[in-house]
């Protein structure tokens, strides 16, 4: 099977291993990812900060040569390309001035066909079905993560239901227990890291970080998992200071939910590049045996 | 105690209104103050300015406040506040709305660095069509070293602000995070026309 495939910036930049983690992941599961041609930078969140025809515009290119990719769904993981991309899907589908004056512009013109998919979405439908149960060399026994959803996975500037539980998702753990991992029940997966924040008003989002992480350790958690590559970034390589600056003394490696996969199904750590983190993940999988 | 009286001027406020809610597409008459907002608001303890606060402030018609307070400026974008409110108000979009008015009517930012930091991001799509993060880091720590000069003698700002950049960068190195091929797309020239016809006010 073929969808099609959106890495964004971060995917090939800062947050490389996540896109080649993908790959892989999904190919195990009989799922080849065809990225789109010529893709552009979505916007983010800062298109919407400094200019909203921008906001709707730069991802209104991607779906309109993903729309005429031929292929029915995209899997887009980063969180905040997937929330921007949908919403200018659904701006767009209401909007059809707005529609035309961009299309004008477009050699691919957007339709609105394409079904835009979280890497959940997939993943949550491929635990459902068994799928991912059936490719599991190695069960994460005794892996306890906290699940960490962030905002842009739930949450939408725009009236945009989602199959999940906006206030208490729990997709992600469904995964997690499909790879015999213990996910954890906890207060804060669906709350602000700050990543947008991180380098221009460090103190906010480290206070933001420091509630998220006092929690997950109070709960016993000895992990994050994650699916959105601003917020991996964001708690590993801002945790040490993090840490001092609120006096948690335990931390937690943060995983791409494509790591605990990779793993689960026989991968090795230098295969998925696991190296690549800030706070030291190797340990805790020694540690459980896990590699 | 005291008690203050509020002095509205309609006609302004009606402007005001009218303003704020066609650029941000979002019904704020329909607020009833219920702060459920507010609740969820993750940096409102800090901006002390909520997004039911800010909603009451656009209403009497304060425009200085509404373009320049701490929430516009802080908000991280985290879509709690709409997606609790009852009537469906997204002031996310608000606080968008209200930071591009205020850009429009030359208002300084009140926060520059985060200013800085989303002009920068834009600049640097504009350029390749994607974003390659050491030029964009490289343009916004340009701006703020830029500034902090220009408001005299701000050295130990600028050296603590590139010291922390510049830690990060050293971290990400090490991590074989830092990724030095330009990242650049064929049809430049399509991104650049959707550029220039941006601007133009709220999808419109
Ligand atoms: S939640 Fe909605 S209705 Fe309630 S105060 Fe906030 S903006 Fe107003
Ligand atoms: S989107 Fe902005 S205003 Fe709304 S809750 Fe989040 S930080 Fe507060």
């Amino acid at each position: 099977m073929q969808i099609a495939y959106y890495p964004g910036c971060s995917l090939h930049a800062s947050s490389q291993l996540y896109d080649i983690q993908c790959r892989k992941v999904f190919r195990q599961l009989g799922i080849e990812l065809k990225e789109i041609e010529d893709w552009n930078c979505c916007g983010a969140t800062s298109a919407g900060k400094t200019d909203y025809f921008l906001s709707v515009a730069l991802p209104a290119r991607n779906l309109g040569i993903a729309d005429s990719s031929g292929l029915s769904e995209m899997l887009i993981p980063c969180s905040s390309c997937y929330n921007r991309t949908l919403v200018s899907q659904k701006i767009l589908s209401e909007n059809h001035e707005l529609k035309n004056r961009i299309n004008t512009e477009l050699s691919s013109k957007v339709e609105g066909k394409v079904k835009i998919s979280s890497i959940l979405d997939i993943l949550v439908s491929r635990a459902d079905s068994g799928e991912i149960a059936e490719k599991v060399t190695k069960k994460l026994e005794g892996l306890k993560p906290a699940c960490y959803y962030g905002c842009l996975l739930t949450r939408f500037p725009a009236d945009i239901k989602i199959s999940d539980d906006v206030e208490n998702p729990r997709g992600m753990e469904v995964v997690c227990k499909a790879l015999g991992a213990e996910p954890l029940d906890w207060s804060y997966k669906t709350d602000c890291c700050g990543a947008s924040a991180a380098v221009n008003d460090t103190e906010t989002s480290l206070s933001l970080m420091a509630g998220i992480l006092k929690d997950a350790v109070a709960r016993g958690a000895d992990c994050l998992v994650t699916t959105c590559p601003m917020c991996q970034m964001n708690m590993d390589a801002y945790q040490d200071r993090v840490c001092d600056m609120y006096g948690i003394t335990t931390k937690l490696p943060v995983f791409f939910i494509t790591e605990l996969m990779g793993i689960a199904m026989g991968f090795t750590p230098e295969e998925l590049e696991i190296d690549r983190h800030f706070v030291d993940c190797l340990g805790l999988l020694k540690g459980l045996k896990l590699v | 105690m005291s008690l203050s009286v509020v002095q509205v001027d309609y006609k302004l406020s009606r402007s005001l209104i009218r303003e704020v809610m066609d650029r941000s597409g979002q019904n704020l008459l329909a607020c009833y103050q219920c702060r459920r907002c507010a609740a969820g608001c993750p940096v409102g303890d800090e901006t002390g300015v909520t997004p039911d606060r800010l909603i009451r402030t656009i209403i009497f018609g304060d425009r200085e406040k509404a373009l320049s307070n701490l929430l516009v400026w802080k908000c991280v974008a985290c879509y709690t506040c709409g997606s609790r409110c009852p009537n469906n108000i997204q002031t996310a979009r608000i606080n968008e709305a209200l930071k591009e008015m205020g850009k429009e009517d030359h208002v300084e930012p009140l926060l520059p660095a985060v200013a800085a930091f989303h002009d920068n991001f834009m600049r640097s799509a504009s350029h390749f069509g994607r974003i390659n993060e050491i030029e964009f880091m490289g343009l916004y720590e340009l701006q703020n070293t830029k500034r902090e000069i220009k408001k005299g003698g701000g050295w130990k700002v600028v050296a603590g602000a590139l010291k922390s950049s510049a830690r990060l960068a050293v971290s990400m190195m090490k991590k074989k995070r830092l990724h030095f091929r330009l990242n650049r797309i064929r049809n430049l020239s399509e991104i650049k026309r959707l550029f220039r016809k941006a601007g133009n006010g709220p999808g419109g």
